[in-house]
C-alpha cells in the first residue's frame, strides 16, 4: 500500500518533495536542460540557469509524454496485429500526431 | 561499438566511453534520458502481455530528450527575450503552451503548484525543527481512513 506522499514527508520532518522518488533522474534531465538552454542562449553568450523545479517538472512531464507516446504507438502495433512494439510503430505514432511534428527526425534518421 | 553515423542532434555528443551495457545503439550515453526509466513508465501503461522491442524503447528514449531540449529551448528563448537568467517551471509551462503542447502545460500548472505548495510546507517544517512540531493527530488519522475507504484492493 502506497501513502500519499505528502503527508509521508509531513511525518519525516519535511522530506522536501524535490528529494523524493522521481521517475526519472533529475539530475540527467538539468544537463539535457543546460545543453538546450546553453544551444538556444549561443546569441546572447550565456547558458540559462535552471531553478530546482524545472527538472522535477520534466520529469513528470517527460513520464507522461512516455506514456502518450507509448500508448499511440501500441495503437499502431495493435492494427498490425502484433503484441510487439516495434520502432516503425512509433514513427507510426509520431507521423499521426500533429503534436509531435518536432519529433519526425528523430524517428526517421534512425539507421538500422 | 563505435559512434552512430547519423545526424540527429540528440546523438552527436556521444563519448567514448565503454559501452556499459553491452548492447544497442544509445549504449551508456549520458545525454540521453536512461533507458531503463523510459522501459519502466513504457511497461506500465501497456497491458501485461505486450512486449517492446529495444529499438523502439531506444527511439522512445530518444524523442522524451528531444521533447525536454525542445520545450526548454523555446523556454530559455523566453528568458533571454525578458532578460532573465533562470529557467523556471513557468517557463516551462508557457514554453509548453507556445510549442502547442496545450495538454502538457495545464497538466504541469497543477503539478508545478502542488509541487510549490509541498515545497513551502517542508520548508516550514524544516524552521520549526529546533521546537516541538505541531500535528493535529485528528487531522492526519481521518485522511488515512478516508485513504482505507478509498483503497477497495491491496
Amino acid at each position: 500500500m502506497r501513502q500519499a506522499r505528502p503527508y509521508s514527508g509531513m511525518f519525516c520532518g519535511g522530506v522536501s518533495a524535490r528529494t523524493g522518488p522521481h521517475a526519472l533522474p533529475l539530475a540527467r534531465i538539468k544537463k539535457i536542460m543546460k545543453r538546450s538552454a546553453g544551444e538556444a542562449a549561443a546569441g546572447d553568450g550565456g547558458a540559462r540557469m535552471i531553478s530546482g523545479e524545472a527538472p522535477v517538472v520534466f520529469s513528470k512531464a517527460c513520464e507522461l509524454f512516455i506514456a502518450e507516446l507509448t500508448r499511440r504507438a501500441w495503437a499502431a502495433t495493435l492494427e498490425g496485429k502484433r503484441r510487439t512494439v516495434h520502432r516503425e510503430d512509433v514513427a507510426d505514432a509520431v507521423r499521426n500526431t500533429d503534436l509531435f511534428d518536432f519529433l519526425v527526425d528523430v524517428v526517421t534518421n534512425d539507421n538500422d | 561499438m563505435g559512434s552512430p553515423q547519423h545526424v540527429s542532434h540528440v546523438r552527436a555528443s556521444s563519448s567514448a566511453s565503454t559501452d556499459v551495457d553491452g548492447g544497442g545503439l544509445n549504449g551508456a550515453q549520458d545525454n540521453l534520458l536512461p533507458i531503463a526509466n523510459v522501459g519502466r513508465i513504457m511497461k506500465d501503461v501497456l497491458p501485461p502481455q505486450a512486449k517492446i522491442s529495444k529499438h523502439a524503447k531506444e527511439t522512445i528514449q530518444e524523442c522524451a530528450t528531444e521533447f525536454v531540449g525542445f520545450v526548454t529551448g523555446e523556454a530559455s528563448e523566453r528568458c533571454r527575450q525578458e532578460r532573465r537568467k533562470t529557467i523556471n517551471g513557468d517557463d516551462i509551462c508557457h514554453a509548453m503552451r507556445n510549442l502547442g503542447l496545450d495538454h502538457y502545460a495545464d497538466a504541469m500548472r497543477g503539478y508545478l503548484r502542488r509541487y510549490r505548495e509541498s515545497e513551502e510546507v517542508a520548508a516550514a517544517l524544516n524552521n520549526n525543527s529546533g521546537r516541538e512540531i505541531q500535528i493535529d493527530v485528528r487531522d492526519e488519522l481521518s485522511i488515512f481512513r478516508s485513504n482505507e475507504q478509498r483503497q477497495g484492493r491491496n
